[in-house]
């Protein structure tokens, strides 16, 4: 089990997404009109800071990335190597659900999220995903939790969520 | 002292009605699920459930988040124990020497240990919180803005430096929370920042969507890459019974567990990770069974930061209620439940909502009661959620972070950024950046801001002002202490070495 990218390079890649920010919080900033008032700051001070505090920060981690690692870090629990596949599963079914929770309602786009996501956790696991059966055993699971859900907070709740029909059951 | 008697009694008549009596109860028993259950806590919990804030009247949904924010602290403690993984950072101590009873047979006694001494600790830092909690409102009506500046600036020093093993990340993650703050309409001009031209964004980036996309969706994105072969595997349970020396063990533990963590709780120096800590090193040192230590497991090891770990929990209340300063990342979240009714957190709450805070206090005597008898005669009830497998629990999570986030504002944009922050989730995970910091950072930040230009405009513009006033000066000069003293300690200890 070799990583592929080197944790040198992965903390190097955090320390310039923290920079990337601070100079895109700073580009923001220019956007945001000074009127100090009394109190001599205006509404763009605490942009300009936290940009400028960010920038420190993506820096100094840019450094200690470069030069030995980030200090004091504890080894990140679980396996040394990220499962994509089993993640892509899971993204998967978090990204249908965002698309689609409006079209199918929220029963259905759920669903479909419960069963992606399972089957992606479960294959982290090393287990196959499973045939026809798992699959509809999934689908049935995913029902009963959404449904409920959806029926325990529109009914009792009166929290919005969309559903497929205007019968406010599905 | 007859005052408080009164408002104590009206608290427990607002409370002791069916209906806030029923949300008290379901607050606890799902605190207690959620704390048993790994990969979800109580923060992420209530952040799931703030959409009920547009319909459940504000002293009901106060009493159930409350419930599930003690509840979790009970039920963490079981799997801590049980399990070996714990639940809540604040239970990490416990399953230091509670994992090692269980293995030894004696995790009955371990948990009986930590149910009652979590309800002894709860409900003397329950009467703490009723004597003092008023003192230090009517102290802090007198502070200015300048003082509210410097407490915020205390609070979002210790909850990025202190906590954590690095200033430099934590400090990172404050900053970016600070910066998520920013989004939106600037509370004193109403200047728009950071929208992108995006309507969405105009509100601001809610803080259920960010507490749901580091903590849950996170965590089923890092168990699904990362987790996946990491196996855990259950102690087994025997009768929740403790033999009379056990007993003798346990007391002087819990009391001292609770002395050190109530003032803890208290500081805005956030989290119950040192107190936790501290009372483990106190029972070592203290202990006649100084042998059991890392090998069985010792009974005080786990009674004394139990019991520290649900005083500095209800003693988060204290600076929340009288101050709105948050102190941990469920208290930032309560924080913004409040302002989602529009209530400000601070010492006027004491007399504008007077009926909300006395009836929270009283459920909270209430609450405590109610989780011994779930977590003593009902334990076993509780364990049998761990043999859920992990697949179909985390996805399940995510049909619940789904109802939260776009119960919140019902946009599917927000379930797109979820993604997105859960992505960030995972990072931070992997490396060691803090969430608390985040959480507390964007919750806190823009009352900070607003506090500051408040003070800056009774200085005229001038930075003095923050020195010129005592209060003010003499905070400013703990953050510094903060910042500063642990760093030339570390220094100067170094240097002797050489």
């Amino acid at each position: 089990m070799t990583n592929p990218v080197s944790p040198r390079l992965q903390q190097t890649l955090v320390g310039g997404a923290v920079l990337l920010l601070a100079l895109g919080l700073a580009w923001g900033a220019t956007d945001i009109s000074g009127q100090a008032g009394y109190a001599g700051v205006g509404p763009n001070f605490l942009p300009w800071l936290v940009s400028a505090a960010l920038f420190m920060c993506g820096l100094l981690l840019l450094v200690q990335a470069r030069s030995g690692g980030f200090r004091d870090l504890p080894e990140p629990s679980g396996a040394a190597r990220a499962d994509w596949t089993a993640m892509a599963w899971v993204a998967a079914g978090v990204l249908a659900n965002a698309a689609l929770i409006t079209v199918l309602g929220f029963i259905f786009s759920c669903t479909l999220c419960f069963v992606l996501a399972v089957r992606g956790l479960r294959q982290s696991e090393g287990r196959p995903g499973g045939g026809l059966m798992r699959v509809l055993q999934d689908v049935a699971t995913g029902a009963l939790i959404a449904a409920p859900a959806f029926w325990l907070f529109t009914k009792l709740l009166a929290i919005n969520l969309p559903g497929l029909t205007e019968t406010g059951w599905l | 002292m007859m005052d408080i008697g009164n408002l104590l009694l009206q608290g427990f008549a607002t409370a002791g009605t069916p209906i806030n009596l029923l949300w008290a109860f379901l607050g606890c028993a799902l605190g207690t699920a959620i704390g048993v259950l790994p990969g979800i806590g109580p923060a992420v919990t209530v952040a799931m459930l703030l959409p009920i804030t547009a319909q459940v009247e504000p002293t009901a949904s106060m009493i159930f988040f409350a419930g599930i924010y003690y509840g979790a602290m009970y039920g963490g403690s079981t799997t801590s124990i049980l399990l070996n993984t714990p639940g809540e950072t604040g239970t990490m101590v416990t399953a230091l020497e509670g994992f090692k009873m269980a293995r030894n047979g004696q995790a009955g006694a371990a948990l009986a240990t930590s149910a009652i001494g979590s309800f002894v600790a709860g409900t003397i830092a329950t009467v703490l919180v009723t004597l003092f909690a008023p003192l230090v409102a009517n102290f802090a009506v007198r502070l200015g803005p300048p003082e509210y500046f410097m407490l915020m600036l205390l609070a979002f020093t210790t909850v990025s430096s202190v906590l954590g093993q690095s200033a430099l990340r934590g400090m990172t993650a404050l900053f970016i929370g600070l910066a998520i703050g920013l989004v939106g309409l600037d509370q004193i001009t109403g200047q728009v920042r950071y929208t992108g031209g995006v309507p969405e964004f105009l509100d601001g980036i809610e803080v259920v969507l960010v507490a749901v996309g580091l903590f849950a969706v996170g965590e089923c994105f890092y168990t699904a890459m990362y987790e996946g072969r990491s196996a855990s595997d259950l102690n087994r349970m025997d009768r929740v019974h403790m033999t009379r020396s056990q007993w003798r063990r346990s007391w002087p533990a819990w009391l001292r567990g609770t002395a050190i963590g109530f003032p803890f709780g208290t500081l805005p120096a956030g989290g119950s990770e040192i107190p936790t800590f501290l009372s483990y090193a106190t029972e070592r040192k203290l202990s006649k069974y100084p042998e059991e230590f890392g090998t069985v497991g010792a009974i005080e090891g786990v009674a004394g930061p139990e019991a520290a770990n649900n005083a500095a929990v209800t003693a988060t209340l204290v600076p929340l209620l009288t101050l709105g300063i948050p102190t941990s990342v469920t208290a930032a979240i309560l924080l913004s439940a409040l302002q989602n009714y529009g209530i400000n957190a601070g010492p006027q709450l004491f007399q504008t909502s007077s009926t909300l805070v006395w009836a929270l206090i009283a459920s909270l005597y209430i609450g405590n009661v109610m989780l011994l008898v779930l977590n003593l005669p009902l334990v076993g009830m509780w364990v049998k959620l761990l043999k859920i497998p992990r697949p179909p629990l985390y996805a399940g999570i995510l049909i619940f972070a789904t109802v939260g986030v776009y119960g919140m504002r019902q946009s599917s944009f927000d379930l797109f950024l979820m993604f997105g922050i859960g992505l960030m989730g995972v990072l931070s995970r992997r490396f060691d950046i803090p969430t608390a910091p985040v959480i507390v950072g964007m919750i806190l930040g823009p009352l900070a801001e607003a506090q500051m230009r408040n003070a800056l405009s009774i200085g005229e513009g001038h930075w003095r002002v923050f020195i010129d006033r005592p209060m003010s000066a003499t905070l400013l000069a703990v953050v510094v202490a903060v910042l500063v003293l642990p760093r030339a300690m570390a220094a100067l200890r170094r240097h002797r070495v050489r």
